[in-house]
């Protein structure tokens, strides 16, 4: 691939400026949106080629971002490459880590893998479908199985951790601007109360995606499956992340 | 609302479980674990089931923080069909309110329907000593986010 014919060249000059400008410069923040949004494809791109392996589409999707934003991030003008040949290994080496992160924490039958798999894509779908998340008996249907294998697999999906795909994602903020609306109601809903606890700087120590889920879930009143589809992961990674932020600030607190 | 009892849970066509655990952080994944079970046995939709989970979580952190050493923390399910309630017990060294202006008060009146803290200074069934529970309550059919 070379500069001159894939589509992305118009971009160019963006990344001299960009690479110019001082770290505080407000200008900066709105280059590398333009940066990141006009590189989209690429990384949607990298994401599809990964689809049959058994990750949720949006998680992949996800870690291809931040692989276009460390991309976007370190890239070097100067050196005389263009972007894409910069950016398209370091959003792949991205995913790739993610798969390699992804570890099952105890062994899981084939069986159950494949199951965990199918389970992820009909939630998603039924939680389009449905407009809140699905039942047990729901995906059951849904996938033309028995429910007790549902119940197996769900099982199976708490054996599945995904710890480091969140440290990975942990500086990519991707949420779009009704997220910001959504999240401004919980920041003031936050504000309203006093907790004996003082909270506040352990939720602003929060990587940034964990501290938006965390105050849309308890401060903004919204659904996993809401919330999921606010910050572009699936239902049960929320999920995750949730469970994980809250035994994080328990053990902080305590620690105090 | 009374104290769930095998007989009462009878009577309402309710099945009652209790798990027993010593009342240490270690030993909380157990409850943990047949909470996500039984709501979605009970077919609860995913967010609700997550939800239980991380309450019963919150709970038990809660009470273990607050239970005397070397005792037990033991937690009821009541099972219905259209609602699971939650009761969590641990003896504690002198009578104690369990704190309701925290951070993690909040978080289980939002996971939850229904959220109260049951504090003994005589608990009949803990020997006469002092004790704190907590009970709560999510329904099958949600209405709110």
């Amino acid at each position: 691939m070379t500069s001159q014919d894939t589509g992305y060249e118009h971009l160019t000059p963006l990344f001299k400026e960009f690479a110019s400008l001082p770290e505080d410069d407000p200008r900066r923040q709105q280059l590398r949106d333009e940066l990141v949004t006009g590189h989209l494809p690429v990384a949607l791109h990298i994401a599809r080629r990964f689809i049959h392996r058994g990750e949720p589409q949006e998680d992949l999707e996800q870690v291809a971002t931040v692989g276009l934003i460390n991309a976007v991030d370190r890239f070097e003008p100067d050196r005389g490459t263009d972007f894409l040949s910069y950016a398209v290994p370091t959003i792949t080496g991205e995913v790739r880590r993610h798969f390699r992160d992804q570890a099952w924490s105890m062994r899981v039958p084939r069986r159950l893998k494949d199951l965990h798999v199918s389970i992820g894509a009909a939630v998603s779908e039924l939680s389009q479908r449905l407009g809140r998340a699905p039942r047990p008996t729901e995906i059951a249907a849904h996938l033309q199985c028995a429910v007790e294998e549902v119940l197996e697999g769900l099982e199976a999906a708490t054996a599945y951790r995904s710890a480091s795909l969140d440290e990975v994602l942990a500086d990519g903020d991707t949420s779009g601007h009704t997220t910001a609306d959504a999240l401004g109601e919980a920041d003031s809903a936050l504000d309203q109360v006093e907790y004996r606890e003082s909270v506040r700087p352990l939720l602003a120590s929060l990587p940034e995606r964990e501290r938006t889920i965390l105050l849309l879930r308890f401060f903004g009143n919204l659904t996993q499956t809401q919330i999921a589809q606010e910050v572009g992961i699936s239902q049960m990674h929320v999920s995750r992340l949730l469970a994980q932020t809250l035994a994080t600030l328990r053990e902080q607190m305590t620690s105090d | 609302m009374v104290a769930p009892s095998g007989q009462q849970a009878e009577a309402e066509n309710r099945t009652l479980v209790e798990v027993r655990i010593a009342a240490s952080a270690a030993q909380i994944s157990a409850v943990r674990v047949v909470a996500a079970d039984l709501a979605a046995r009970q077919d609860f939709d995913l967010d609700a089931v997550s939800d239980l989970r991380m309450a019963v979580d919150e709970v038990c952190a809660t009470l273990v923080s607050l239970a005397t050493n070397g005792t037990m923390l033991s937690c009821q399910f009541l099972v219905g069909v259209n609602s699971i309630e939650v009761l969590a017990k641990v003896t504690v060294p002198r009578p104690i309110q369990v704190p309701q202006n925290t951070f993690g008060w909040r978080v289980l009146s939002t996971l939850t329907d229904e959220v109260h803290a049951i504090s003994h200074d005589r608990d009949e069934d803990a020997g006469g000593r002092p004790s704190v529970a907590i009970r709560l309550g999510l329904r099958r059919e949600r209405t709110h986010g």
